[in-house]
């Protein structure tokens, strides 16, 4: 098809004022928060931002008749270049979709639109007592379509779980334009193959998510905020597994270790006692105040046993904000540490992190470079950034070198390459090692099937 | 590179593209595509400065989309400063096209000189004596709602005639006390800088130099030259005062940031530091000087923050003491949200500056204020045109012109 009559298709399609194709346009859809290079620019051909979920599918079908690459995307907020057009061809942004359907009270399940920001659809059921646990560090300007399609993790997930635990069907627009409804509000459903599992976490490659359906769970009443502070992350880890083992299950439990504790007291107000270097930030939730004083000093006991240095209780909602304030800025205040972060997202099984966090300690040293750790101790997820300056020819193959030994450590340990935040375009060199040959040749037989000419989000996972 | 393109990457290097800012910059409320946002900025000063993307008018009309309100900055968690790297950013691309565009070079040329400026009040001020400025675009000369007008409208029963006397409160006499008048104070609210002149000179002795422009609108629009040319006029003719006091936020914010302008520069740099030192918000001001409003009025007033003093100069609770103190006051949702205006973004972009400006406007109305106060004559023009728009609910004032 010549593309003038494409563009004015796609006008047609999504309106005038919806189709970008200008230079700085096409920049600007050209990135995420990935720590890959901003240039050379991977520039869309177009940017396209549909309303309905009758124009995705127009659009689908017009791109898949003129073998046009998409790419779905919606605050562009990942950090694996997951909508980053690696192909050009079409930016699919979703970011205009930002209905919640319904609140069904009675069946305790919400319908959302892809480009509602999470925070809004938390703070939407919260108003009702109801509650959506999933909670990215990012979840102020990311948007529950991503979160599904990249099956986002967060904070809560100790106690609740990741996103693919709250969703319970799909609407989705494959790759031919065809628009596929899957699962749905009955909590028992074995009807054929679980499809809503399948598109979450498909980063964009099986289809693109226009509707999404998520089970939801009475508010907890009472919440509270604690930090801990130690001298290493040995304490810290220590604290919070025996925590776990004596049946606290709190609803977060956040380590960071000493460079990403001076990132963040950088830039806030953070008095940090003498020879801390390792902080923990936990949120328990309960019934009542009585219930959280409980937990209060039942922690305080444990990490008391573990060397802790500090023991804070947020006193309000003020103080409480803003110990999570530090956490959620944390991944960026390191990042502005040095000229370039690898910032790495593996999983371990809950008992080896502090055996990953060593590992990870001779690894810098090893390679001669920085690499803060920070995380989520409750359930084994891990964020070590290397930081560096990859400007500099002999630091960059150092670092390539220790992000290769950080998975291969993960691995070693029983982990994964990925807790949240996908394979993307940054871990595709490592996902055989981690599935396996049949378990790459089982993924590119599903992707075979939906998307056969491979329009959608090509370049990505494999 | 350029060096002004080095200092501009530099400054959005901590950007991490997270999009924080995606959910706060004003504009991406009623232009919510890429470039709009703080995020989008910085990529464009870093493709700039790397080689992937060339200037031109795309790149130069996003970056003059951008109302330099620092709410991006602001909640940054790393504290980016996207309204500096843009400031560079406009000076790049205005020395690249030989000069800035026509329109900033004559407002440029206007405000740089005291003649034109004085001449340009002279006329609206006939204009305004003549009735005449219903025939100028409401976006040149905003129809000024003064004190007389004010304390006509809203004398009660409590508040029977006359102005209300100035405090009779001689505090630090002994400071020499300068008023820097604004251009826009001085074209735009001619009533409203008498009655800061009126504070100021009830609390002790005060001189009113015949200043230039602060040079903010030069340094906003790709003109460094002339700004820094301005700085050194007004830090040699303020030389003599201890303390520098000024009711345009925007006048306030530049003047104490002059310093940072000259921190290279070793003939001006620490008589650039001591004017900086020296410089004083209106409302900073009255509260150090324990200033109580004479009278308490039955009136609700609400504020609106100007970018320039919330964010430019860490001023919010001071307009709020001295309002609460002049009548009843209510808070509104988003008080410190810019309201368009952001000096000529408001004649660049009318109709985003209008949605931006709606969203202030059912902002005040929620409150139920009478009057809507602000200490900026930039915010003034907005919130008289919100004024307009809401059909009387509300008037709008300086600060000066109600305490």
């Amino acid at each position: 098809m010549p593309v003038t009559t494409l563009l004015d298709e796609l006008r047609l399609i999504v309106g005038q004022d919806h189709v970008l194709d200008g230079e700085v346009d096409r920049f600007g859809y050209s990135y995420d928060s990935s720590f890959l290079p901003l240039v050379p620019a991977r520039k869309p051909d177009l940017v396209v931002r549909p309303r309905t979920v009758q124009e995705v599918s127009r659009v689908m079908a017009l791109a898949h008749a003129a073998g046009i690459p998409v790419t779905p995307r919606g605050a562009a907020s990942g950090r694996t270049g997951g909508s980053v057009p690696l192909e050009g061809g079409i930016s699919l942004a979703l970011d205009r979709m930002t209905d919640i359907l319904e609140v069904d009270e009675a069946n305790m399940m919400v319908t959302v639109e892809p480009g509602v920001r999470t925070m809004d659809l938390h703070d939407a059921c919260a108003a009702r007592g109801l509650f959506y646990p999933p909670d990215p560090a990012s979840w102020k300007f990311s948007t529950i379509g991503g979160n599904v399609a990249e099956n986002a993790g967060g904070m809560r997930a100790v106690k609740y779980g990741v996103t693919r635990d709250y969703v319970m069907g799909l609407q989705v627009v494959l790759a031919d334009g065809a628009i596929l409804e899957t699962g749905g509000k009955a909590i028992k459903n074995v009807t054929g193959y679980d499809l809503t599992s399948l598109f979450t976490g498909s980063e964009g490659t099986l289809g693109v998510i226009t509707k999404v359906l998520l089970r939801l769970i009475p508010l907890p009443k009472q919440r509270g905020v604690l930090r801990l502070m130690f001298a290493d992350m040995e304490d810290g880890c220590a604290t919070v597994h025996r925590m776990l083992k004596e049946d606290i299950v709190p609803s977060a439990a956040e380590i960071m270790d000493d460079v990403s504790l001076e990132a963040v007291a950088r830039h806030r107000k953070m008095t940090l006692p003498a020879g801390a270097g390792c902080c923990v930030i936990i949120e328990v939730d309960g019934e009542d105040a009585a219930s959280l004083d409980g937990q209060y000093e039942r922690i305080r006991h444990v990490a008391a046993a573990c060397g802790c240095l500090e023991f804070k209780v947020a006193k309000d909602k003020a103080e409480s904000d803003e110990l999570w304030a530090v956490r959620r800025g944390l991944s960026s205040a390191v990042a502005s540490l040095a000229p370039n972060r690898l910032g790495e997202d593996i999983s371990v099984p809950r008992d080896a992190f502090p055996e990953v966090v060593r590992r990870i300690g001779a690894i810098a040293k090893k390679f001669d470079l920085l690499i803060p750790v920070f995380g989520h101790a409750g359930d084994g997820n891990l964020h070590p950034s290397v930081l560096c300056d990859m400007a500099d020819a002999g630091q960059a193959e150092r670092v390539h070198h220790a992000v290769d030994a950080i998975f291969e450590a993960a691995l070693a340990v029983g982990g994964t390459l990925t807790g949240e935040h996908g394979i993307g375009i940054t871990k595709r060199p490592y996902l055989a090692q981690a599935l396996g040959e049949t378990g790459v040749r089982t993924l590119k037989a599903i992707k075979a099937g939906l998307d056969p000419k491979g329009i959608l989000n090509p370049g990505k996972i494999w | 590179m350029n060096d002004l393109l080095k200092e501009a990457k530099d400054l959005v290097a901590g950007c991490d593209r997270c999009g924080t800012c995606l959910t706060v910059c004003p504009l991406f409320k009623v232009r919510d595509v890429e470039r709009s946002s703080a995020r989008g900025k910085n990529a464009i000063a870093r493709g700039l400065a790397e080689g992937g993307l060339e200037p031109g008018a795309g790149v130069r009309g996003a970056v003059e989309f951008c109302l330099l309100c620092r709410a991006c900055a602001d909640s940054c968690p790393n504290k980016v400063a996207t309204d500096e790297a843009m400031i560079r950013v406009r000076q790049v691309l205005t020395d690249r096209a030989g000069g800035p565009t026509a329109k900033y070079r004559l407002v440029g040329a206007v405000l740089r000189s005291r003649a034109l400026v004085g001449l340009g009040a002279l006329s609206l001020g006939a204009l305004r004596r003549l009735g005449l400025l219903r025939f100028l675009p409401s976006a040149l000369v905003p129809k000024e709602f003064p004190r007389k007008a004010f304390l006509a409208a809203f004398a009660g029963p409590a508040a029977l005639g006359g102005e209300a006397p100035v405090s009779p409160a001689q505090l630090g006499t002994h400071a020499r006390v300068a008023y820097f008048q604004g251009c826009g104070m001085k074209l735009m609210f001619p009533d409203a800088a008498e009655a800061t002149l009126k504070l100021l000179g009830g609390l002790g002795e005060v001189t009113s130099p015949d200043n230039p422009c602060c040079g903010l609108p030069h340094l906003a629009h790709g003109m460094g030259a002339t700004f820094l040319d301005l700085a050194k006029e007004n830090i040699a003719l303020f030389e003599d005062a201890d303390l520098v006091v000024t009711d345009c936020a925007s006048c306030g914010g530049a003047l104490k940031h002059l310093a940072s302008h000259f921190r290279e520069d070793p003939l001006w740099r620490d008589r650039a530091a001591a004017f900086s030192a020296k410089v004083l918000d209106l409302t900073e001001y009255l509260v150090r000087m324990g200033y109580q409003s004479p009278e308490r009025r039955d009136r609700t007033y609400t504020f609106h923050d100007p970018c320039h003093l919330v964010r430019g100069q860490g001023i919010r609770r001071q307009p709020r003491q001295l309002l609460e103190a002049a009548g009843t006051f209510v808070d509104m949702r988003e008080s410190d949200a810019c309201c368009g205006g952001a000096g000529t973004f408001h004649m660049d972009h009318p109709e985003a500056a209008a949605q931006v400006l709606a969203r202030k406007t059912s902002n005040i109305e929620a409150t139920g204020a009478d009057v809507v106060v602000t200490a900026c004559p930039g915010c003034l023009i907005q919130l008289t045109r919100a004024a307009e728009a809401s059909g009387g609910r509300f008037k709008a004032m300086h600060i000066s012109q109600v305490i």
